[in-house]
């Protein structure tokens, strides 16, 4: 089961950074959404690689053995 | 990693949960809450600069009118209250420059910020079942805290 982590920075101007770690997909944009609810205006989002999870990673690794090998 | 957010908090609460916010601002810069005369007394005749903390806003339900609170350090002065329009106001004044004290101004408004923004979101995240792990001031003033769900 995912256990869903924020790793929070709130440095001294009053910015707050959040990384949601620990879950990926839908779940995760969801934890975002519900800090942004908390503090109040997004400035930048960025989904990095856990976001698409081992999956979508596999998957896209497939395609690109296929498309090297034309099977 | 699966997502990373940059964010401003938006400064909305109550005139007690402003103090809250002054009062850890201040203490983290190391300035102490004075009464009204007395700073008064310390700040008259010297240079004032004023501004406001952006996004904020003071509910009004809690306050009685005029309601403002004083913070000293070295013979500089900062008073924190509300606007007519309704916004957290910070002036200070002091022996000091226009720049000086506008610097320590936005330092202050931005220290604030972080208390604010730093007890809003934990109470909030506890009130959804997440447990504080882990907790720390960096060298650079920011404050990181990890949580976790359960």
């Amino acid at each position: 089961m995912e256990r869903p982590e924020l790793l929070i920075t709130i440095d001294k101007e009053g910015k707050v950074r959040v990384q949601v770690q620990g879950v990926s997909g839908e779940r995760c944009l969801e934890l975002a959404d519900l800090v942004k609810e908390i503090v109040g205006i997004e400035e930048q989002r960025q989904l990095t690689g856990e976001y698409y999870g081992p999956s979508a990673v596999a998957r896209q690794r497939q395609l690109h053995q296929r498309e090297r090998t034309g099977r | 990693m699966s997502v990373i957010c940059v964010l401003t908090p938006i400064v909305i609460g109550s005139w007690p949960s402003i103090v809250a916010a002054v009062a850890g601002a201040a203490s983290a810069m190391g300035f102490s809450t004075v009464t009204g005369a007395a700073a008064q007394a310390a700040a008259s005749g010297y240079e004032q600069v004023r501004s406001q903390i952006p996004h904020s806003e003071v509910l009004a339900e809690a306050l009685k009118g005029g309601e403002k609170i004083r913070v000293q350090k070295d013979g500089v002065i900062i008073e924190f209250g509300r606007s007519a329009e309704g916004a957290c106001t910070v002036c200070v004044s002091g022996r000091r420059s226009k720049s000086e004290l506008q610097r320590i101004g936005q330092e202050a408004a931005g220290r604030v910020v972080q208390q604010f923004a730093y007890h809003k979101l934990i109470t909030e995240l506890k009130q959804r079942r997440f447990t504080v792990v882990e907790e720390k001031v960096q060298p650079d003033a920011s404050v990181q805290v990890r949580v976790k769900l359960g």
